[in-house]
């Protein structure tokens, strides 16, 4: 009550405390991700000190085997790890503003799915075998796969999510059969669906990267326009939008995003779905501050995932894919228990 | 008909309008019946005659009879009648499912195969052959464990006040997506000839169950048949609704409970078995639902459809679209999955109008 009196400062004071929450969230983000990529440099089947770390960096020393893991193996993996859990996490964040939707994912809505098909299709009918070859084709995949499920449950929901794990369905026999017929593809295959960071090499990077500018300046753009969109198409045509370009440039951002991360790390489920969940929790709605955090935090899953994996066996490692899961497969669990799921 | 309900049938020699529709519907689910047992001998006939060495029906008949030559005898009682057999029992195990998930969940779109039961089957299976080296009966008890802890992990993470059904739809698809994640490492870690060999566990085939695993199947069908039918009696009143079933003196919440847990026995029962034949569950109902028509969850008529469905499959499987003979999975989730995707398509239109 009295706080009221104060006068005019009130609601400004709250905007400036609510700016300082964000801001102070986007830095402590920022922290967490320098701190997991330094673990990923220093941790693994080798442990590393810092300080050999930072020398391999700086002045690597010729024939030096720990200078060697640095450079040839560390970077890379922690490079893609980055850019890859960039990637999904902004495509979730965009996923769940564009279609209204809180348990939208690029896995759950069967892109990964898509990108596998065609992948596997490339394999096997063209002989494509490295994996900078696989980046186009599932980037087509992702899409049709995209056009497929929007197509059908665009508007609910439940339905979308149900729709994307049809469709895997869908997909998975399909895959099998190619599996099935030709081994060399199966022995590719199996270790590009387990979703690793390793094995990829920087090249592939050298220019997935243009594709990752243009997904996050189309990201960049969008969020403001997702801002209205929440409030329902109506009231965001309204406000003087054009809704449908605001799906089409999202949808092509998606599938550009989805496709980057899937050529660069193998289908990935659940960070897409996980870390939107969290950058919401901790700046709120507005989809300008959520697509940010979730830049950062994308990376900080994903690596974190691969950083985990490296520890949680004694000899051997657990691919990135297999920690993602298990860390998003809960957090679906909880928004499928929150009240405004039930309700749909 | 109902409109004729409440006035009193002008002459008595004729039955009430109840009776009538009654005995319509018998006479209805009996042709129903026949007509898919006739269907399900003529594919089993088919099945038989086909293959690799392909007999004429007169021969492989005299054969299943005993009569025919030994070589004969060995390609109908060792090859091919094992694989008719386990084709039949999966499916009606799968279809019964089906129709107990369906009605009991009031939802045309419980699956078993979206609800992540199966996979955790598959899972199970997997980790047994890679990991645990065990081979035989143990693959299948493995499986069996599988999709059991998966549908337990389902009901005690979905359940808040009661089943929702589309609550416990969403954490099995979040299951589903961690068990699909861990059966890829595995068969990323492990030799690729193994690896090779375990990949049909995540499909499901009907080929290669023989002896004492296809014994052990079919009294484990008996059992949980049996007490479908103890159950399913109850099905009708629940299809009304939770009140007026009560109304009606079901225990419902008992009724609900036994029916998903024998829903849930079927599916690992058959997924131990022959692994996950994806969509059989989802589609049998909805077929069988729509032969009968009576609004009930056509529970006998599911299973049958099922037998059909699963036998018909594997055949296109062996002999029909591929060069190589298909695993039966493959086949019914190429014909399941974009009738689940037209099923949400128009489920959708419909809701919206």
């Amino acid at each position: 009550m009295t706080a009221t009196l104060v006068g005019p400062s009130r609601p400004a004071d709250l905007v400036a405390r609510r700016a300082r929450r964000r801001l102070l969230a986007y830095l402590a983000a920022l922290a967490v991700l320098a701190l997991v990529a330094v673990a990923s440099l220093v941790l693994g089947v080798r442990d590393l000190d810092p300080a050999t770390v930072w020398q391999a960096l700086t002045d690597p020393v010729a024939g030096d085997v720990d200078h060697q893991v640095v450079r040839e193996q560390r970077v890379p993996r922690t490079l893609i790890g980055i850019a890859a859990g960039l990637a999904l996490g902004i495509a979730g964040t965009l996923i769940q503003g564009v279609t209204r939707n809180p348990i939208a994912d690029p896995g759950l809505l069967g892109l990964n799915a898509g990108a596998s098909l065609a992948v596997v299709c490339a394999v096997w009918l063209l002989g494509v075998t490295s994996p900078i070859g696989f980046v186009w084709f599932a980037f087509l995949g992702a899409a049709l796969a995209a056009v497929l499920v929007f197509s059908i449950g665009a508007g609910q929901p439940v339905k979308l999510a149900l729709v994307g794990a049809t469709v895997t369905a869908l997909i998975t026999p399909l895959i099998t059969i190619v599996l099935l017929r030709d081994p060399t593809a199966f022995n590719l295959y199996r270790f590009w669906a387990v979703g690793s960071l390793t094995g990829r090499g920087l090249d592939a990077l050298t220019w997935l990267w243009l594709f990752l500018l243009v997904g996050v300046a189309l990201a960049a753009v969008l969020a403001h326009r997702l801002n209205m969109l929440a409030l329902g198409d109506d009231v965001a045509r309204a406000l003087g939008q054009r809704v449908g370009v605001t799906r089409g440039l999202a949808g092509a951002a998606i599938v550009i995003l989805a496709g980057t991360a899937t050529a660069l790390a193998g289908p990935i489920a659940l960070v897409g779905l996980a870390v939107p969940h969290a950058a919401r929790r901790l700046v709120g709605t507005d989809y300008r501050w959520v697509v940010a955090l979730s830049a950062l935090l994308g990376p900080v899953m994903l690596l974190g995932a691969d950083v985990i994996g490296r520890l949680i066996l004694p000899h051997s490692e657990l691919e990135a894919g297999v920690v993602a899961a298990a860390i998003g497969a809960p957090v679906l669990v909880a928004v499928a228990r929150g009240k405004t799921v039930a309700g749909v | 008909m109902t409109t004729t309900l409440g006035a009193p049938t002008p002459t008595s020699a004729v039955p009430t309008p109840v009776a009538a529709l009654r005995a319509r519907r018998r006479r209805k689910l009996a042709l129903v019946l026949t007509a898919l047992a006739v269907l399900l001998v003529a594919l089993a006939t088919l099945a038989l005659t086909l293959g690799a060495a392909s007999l004429p029906p007169s021969r492989a008949l005299l054969a299943l009879v005993g009569l025919g030559d030994a070589g004969d005898t060995f390609i109908v009682h060792r090859l091919r009648l094992p694989r008719i057999e386990a084709a039949v029992l999966a499916g009606a195990a799968f279809g019964l499912a089906g129709a107990l998930f369906q009605s009991t969940l009031r939802n045309p779109l419980a699956s078993p195969d979206i609800l992540g039961i199966a996979s955790g089957a598959s899972l199970g299976a997997v980790w047994a052959l890679l990991v645990a080296g065990l081979t035989g009966l143990a693959v299948s008890g493995a499986a069996f464990l599988g999709a059991l802890t998966i549908a337990f992990c389902i009901w005690f993470f979905a359940w808040r006040q009661g089943l929702h059904p589309i609550r416990s739809v969403l954490v099995g698809v979040g299951f589903a997506y961690l068990c699909s994640s861990l059966l890829a490492w595995l068969l990323a870690s492990a030799e690729v000839r193994e690896a090779a060999s375990a990949l049909v566990w995540t499909v499901g085939s009907v080929a290669d169950v023989r002896g004492a695993e296809l014994t052990t199947f079919a009294a484990g069908l008996a059992l949980l048949a049996t007490a479908v039918a103890v159950v399913g009696r109850w099905q009708g009143p629940l299809a009304l609704g939770d009140d007026h079933a009560r109304g009606l003196g079901v225990p419902v919440d008992a009724a609900r409970v036994g029916s998903l847990l024998l829903a849930v026995g079927l599916v690992a029962l058959a997924t131990s078995v022959v692994g996950p034949l994806a969509f059989v569950a989802l589609v049998a109902p909805a077929i069988a639902r729509r032969l009968v028509d009576d609004g009930g969850p056509a529970l006998t008529t599911s299973a049958v459809t099922g037998a059909a469905l699963v036998l018909a499959a594997d055949l296109v499987g062996q002999h029909g679209l591929f060069d190589i003979s298909a695993p039966t999975g493959i086949v019914t989730g190429l014909v399941g999955a974009p009738y689940l995707l037209w099923l949400l398509a128009t489920h959708g239109r419909k809701s919206q109008a």
